[in-house]
């Protein structure tokens, strides 16, 4: 697999952009040339044969082919709780109702954490953050927790959260 | 103890040339002899001309504000933490509640502020049951991540910080 020295080519849904696909870019551009379109539909292009279209498949995929950057943790633990985050915020925090219960959860696991995963910054955070970017009523619940909100706004002043979170979630309907 | 600590902000700063350093009097403040001015005295002012030595003033603050808060907790470091007449456990409740929203001392990045109040917590933490690293859970997770930050722990040994819960559900 060459892919990491050839150009990736990432389109986006303009109406609604993959949050964490394009923070995950936004990390590795330093690392791996991603150029970032708007279409129809969103889809990382690796080969004629080969096209991902999920937003946590697309991150994967940049992880991996930039992995000095340590985006999927240190080993194989870290990888997997890794996974597990990014299930989470598929499953639990993406299209859900009632994020009650699920911030209930990662506001104990962000109690003693600075970053979900590790002692630095991996695809857990991006992913989950990226999810509750997208929740209109997050901000609103974030007093009832704390860690999360810590969490959060941490993240949201450093470089590429602020200018993904610019850039693209101001285009959400 | 200073001495072990400006030796271990010297090499995190990344400087060459270790100094020589004497102390002054019965607390053994820390003197640093130079060459051709006067002589600088205590830990907070030869740390702060480390820094400037080493051209990182990002780690003295952002902006006025930072400034003043980094200031203000080289201050609490020297005062409160080393002089031992305020209570260690109203030293780690009123941290705790200061932390609850924060990941460090002052703004959102490092600055001198934590890696000297690590230093002067250290032992402090060091002697915490499980329960009660819980019990100050917003202390023992920017403990924790501070001596995780590259190069910074030097001289001390790790301290085990368990990262899930085992005792309550309860926030604070």
């Amino acid at each position: 697999e060459e892919s990491g020295s050839m150009a990736l080519n990432l389109t986006i849904n303009s109406n609604n952009p993959p949050l964490g696909a394009l923070l995950t870019a936004e990390h590795v551009k330093d690392t791996v040339q991603v150029s970032v379109e708007e279409g129809k539909d969103n889809s990382l292009h690796i080969s004629d044969s080969v096209q991902f279209s999920d937003t946590n498949s697309i991150s994967r995929y940049l992880a991996r082919v930039a992995p000095a950057l340590g985006l999927y943790g240190a080993n194989m633990m870290e990888q997997t709780e890794v996974d597990h985050w990014l299930e989470f915020s598929a499953r639990r925090l993406c299209d859900q109702p009632d994020l009650t219960l699920a911030l209930g959860d990662l506001d104990k696991a962000l109690s003693l954490r600075t970053f979900l995963v590790g002692h630095a910054l991996t695809l857990a955070d991006l992913s989950v953050w990226a999810a509750l970017k997208d929740q209109s009523s997050w901000p609103s619940q974030s007093k009832a927790f704390p860690h999360v909100r810590r969490w959060f706004f941490f993240l949201n002043s450093q470089v590429p959260f602020s200018s993904v979170g610019s850039k693209y979630a101001s285009k959400k309907p | 103890m200073a001495l072990r600590e400006l030796a271990s902000l010297e090499k995190y700063l990344g400087l060459k040339k270790p100094n020589k350093y004497s102390t002054q009097g019965d607390k053994k403040v820390p003197v640093l002899q130079n060459n051709d001015a006067d002589p600088l005295v205590g830990l907070v002012t030869i740390a702060c001309h480390l820094v400037k030595e080493a051209k990182r003033p990002e780690l003295l603050g952002d902006g006025a504000e930072g400034r003043a808060v980094v200031q203000q907790w080289l201050e609490y470091r020297v005062t409160k933490l080393d002089s031992h007449t305020e209570d260690t456990k109203s030293i780690l409740k009123d941290l705790n509640l200061y932390m609850q929203d924060r990941v460090y001392l002052a703004g959102n990045q490092l600055t001198l502020a934590d890696v000297l109040m690590y230093y002067g917590i250290h032992s402090i933490i060091l002697d915490l049951a499980v329960q009660e690293k819980e019990q100050y859970v917003n202390v023992a997770r920017w403990f924790d991540h501070i001596q995780h930050h590259p190069g910074v722990r030097r001289h001390l040994p790790p301290v085990v910080v368990l990262r899930n819960r085992l005792y309550t559900s309860r926030h604070h």
